[in-house]
């Protein structure tokens, strides 16, 4: 059960620190695509940047599973 | 890779430095730069003939383009018409004068043409707008005139406000008693037309009750200087019919105009733009009274052709001449020059800025690895078979060369890669593959064997990292300390690899101690070149590889959506059902594992791989050459 919350703690504070950032990034994004539309792609890219944490946060999550099975 | 450039200089007598220009214009091989600081040479400046010659030709260029815009496009789109006449050099002086009277004698009939053209057009809108109503009660309206002491209204209900005739019926009997008619026709669109007629002495109760009611009566157009719209009918009826024959009248004029002119006033528009732009790169030449001197880059491939061109045309008096320039230099500019099947890939490096002169261009390595990591996450046959029949038909629809070719070619790559991947994993849509087609993983179960597809995703990383630092050390050959900190960074990554390998036993423990020496040796050496700071660097590196490992989460993740997309059909016991629920939930998802694949793919590119050697800030590579109809404005 511990593990199984651990897990879920992992992938589940990853996300919501991913949201946040891109919360940030995106209301920025949209302000600079407004203005230069030409910077779509890097806006996309930089939105995508904070992604890493929930991804690691993932693969941590299935470490913790897969250590334990 | 990035074409090798060669600084040139042509000299020449003063008097022949148009001819010169000329040539240079034809060849279309030179990127003009200021020539070299001497204190001899003068910037050539315009004179004031050739400023006026310059605010004149803008001006009759702008006409020009007014002109060919205001014409109706001759099987072409306005304006990119194919360019009549030959890729002549600049234009006679007789040229100059015929076109602008050419401009000067068609401007005004064209632009009144195309000002009729747009009124009748206009006006018809309008008129079609009140047809409906017109063509339902217009016996009525015909009649209006002749009905003494009574005031008609004229209104259009819009579709959810049909029931609100009723409550209009209601509010007139106690306004106006039983004196009153109302007629309604429902209209094509679904609108409601009603027609009111009252006594004249009860108009202005009527009117007051209609504008507390928000109802407002049909405008007559303006320009029907009627004081009805039952006056107006017959005219705007009239009308109605007679546009459209006035409307082509005009518009076979403009064709007539177009069929004519066209050709010339394209010609005329390449020769100004031509011109303009030999006047333009004038203050860029260099001169004293009896010489001029032209500085810029060309191609190597292109130096002995323009030299040859030169020699041809000007009998030796204007030579060219290759002058050294400092191997450091970066405001080099910057051509990408691939073979045709690596051109499509460009669009991945040109989303960034160019890379400087003397860099790496990562052209086709972005070709490899780009699609390579898409497939990884991918890896479905099915989802790879859409997305191939896909890039199929925009390849089709698409012309050589476009952008949405090139976005084609690179979609087909990942396709194919996802398709080698997918039979990898053993999946077709997920799971279905294995339970219904037969198929087995051929490498691992995506699934089941997590761990091995995170191993492999960090491994991959490890090597493009590994191959971004060795080419930051090939990059940066002109600034050892920096070269110097990135093969160490490598060496440590290399030991650090070994050492972990080691303890975990994937590699003999005989090369634990090797790998450690090494490692603290290069660490040691690293802080001496770079700092302390460059451990921060080192651990955004170790960071950099770990972060490969989205490529096993996303394809986990896509994979599973996938099982999940199949469990929840097979789950609805009606098969119709649930066939159509799976469909749609492998249709998102087939929509999440192109776009979110493409997105980190693009990521691992730009963030964790060329920012180990890329250096953006390339000055593009624009030779002086004439105007080219798709490539903009002067």
């Amino acid at each position: 059960m511990a593990v199984t919350i651990g897990a879920a703690l992992a992938v589940g504070l990853s996300a919501l620190a991913t949201g946040w950032a891109q919360s940030k990034i995106g209301a920025a994004g949209a302000a600079v695509i407004a203005e230069k539309p030409e910077l779509t792609s890097t806006m996309i890219i930089m939105l995508a940047i904070p992604e890493t944490m929930v991804i690691l946060g993932f693969v941590v999550a299935v470490l913790i599973l897969l250590r334990v099975a | 890779m990035i074409l090798r450039m060669n600084k040139v200089r042509i000299l020449g007598p003063r008097e022949r430095y148009p001819e010169a220009l000329r040539v240079l214009q034809d060849a279309g091989a030179v990127h003009l730069t200021v020539p070299g600081p001497d204190g001899r040479l003068l910037p050539l400046r315009l004179s004031t003939w050739q400023e006026r010659e310059h605010r004149h030709l803008r001006r009759l260029l702008v006409d020009v383009e007014a002109l060919l815009e205001a014409l109706p496009a001759a099987g072409t789109a306005a304006g990119t018409a194919p360019e009549a006449g030959s890729r002549g050099g600049a234009p006679a002086r007789l040229d100059l004068t015929r076109w602008a009277h050419l401009v000067r004698s068609l401007q005004p009939g064209m632009l009144r043409l195309r000002g009729e053209v747009a009124a009748l057009a206009e006006e018809h809108a309008l008129l079609v707008k009140y047809r409906p109503f017109l063509s339902t009660f217009g016996v009525i309206l015909r009649s209006e005139r002749a009905w003494p002491h009574i005031a008609a209204y004229h209104v259009i209900l819009p579709a959810h406000e049909e029931s609100a005739v009723a409550g209009l019926e209601a509010a007139l009997t106690a306004v106006v008693g039983e004196g009153f008619a109302v007629e309604t026709r429902r209209l094509p669109g679904g609108d409601t037309a009603l027609l009111m007629l009252v006594p004249e002495a009860e108009a202005a109760r009527v009117e007051s009750l209609l504008a507390a009611a928000g109802v407002h009566e049909i405008p007559v157009p303006s320009g029907y200087e009627a004081r009805s719209l039952a006056e107006a009918l017959p005219r705007m009826m009239d009308r109605l019919e007679s546009i459209p024959g006035e409307l082509q009248a005009r518009e076979e004029e403009l064709a007539r105009l177009a069929a004519q002119y066209r050709d010339e006033l394209c010609h005329a528009r390449r020769g100004l733009h031509n011109r303009l732009r030999t006047l333009d790169a004038m203050p860029l030449l260099g001169a004293t009274r009896r010489v001029f001197v032209i500085e810029g880059w060309v191609p190597v491939s292109e130096g002995g052709r323009l030299a040859g061109s030169l020699t041809a045309l000007l009998g030796g008096e204007v030579v060219l001449e290759v002058i050294d320039h400092d191997p450091r230099d970066e405001d080099v500019p910057v051509s990408l020059h691939n073979p045709g099947w690596l051109r499509p890939f460009e669009i991945i490096v040109r989303l960034l800025p160019l890379p400087r002169y003397g860099t790496v261009d990562p052209t086709l390595l972005v070709a490899f690895f780009f699609p390579l990591f898409f497939g990884f996450m991918l890896g479905d046959v099915g989802y790879a078979l859409v997305l191939g029949a896909l890039a199929l038909i925009l390849a089709r629809r698409s012309g050589p060369g476009s952008t949405l070719r090139s976005l084609a070619v690179v979609a087909g790559a990942c396709a194919l890669w996802g398709l080698v991947f997918g039979v990898a994993f053993g999946e077709a849509l997920g799971d279905l593959g294995r339970e219904r087609l037969g198929l087995h993983a051929v490498v691992f179960d995506r699934e089941q064997s997590l761990e091995s597809l995170l191993l492999l995703a960090i491994a991959v990383g490890f090597v493009h990292v590994l191959l971004g630092l060795g080419l930051g050390v090939f990059t940066m050959r002109r600034h050892p300390r920096q070269a110097a900190a990135r093969a160490l960074t490598a060496a440590i990554v290399v030991a650090g690899a070994v050492a972990l390998g080691a303890l975990a036993r994937y590699l003999p423990e005989t090369a634990l101690l090797p790998a450690v020496g090494v490692l603290a040796v290069a660490l040691v050496a690293l802080v001496a070149v770079e700092g302390v700071l460059a451990i921060i660097e080192l651990l955004s590196t170790f960071g950099n590889i770990l972060s490969y490992a989205r490529l096993m989460a996303i394809g986990t993740a896509s994979a599973m959506l996938a099982v999940v997309a199949n469990d929840l059909g097979s789950a609805i016991s009606v098969p119709v059902l649930g066939v159509l629920v799976a469909v749609l939930f492998h249709l998102v998802n087939f929509a999440l594992g192109v776009f979110s694949p493409t997105i980190h793919s693009l990521r691992l590119h730009y963030v964790e791989f060329f920012g180990k050697f890329y250096r953006p800030g390339g000055v593009p590579y624009r030779p002086f050459g004439h105007w080219d109809p798709g490539a903009g404005r002067t």
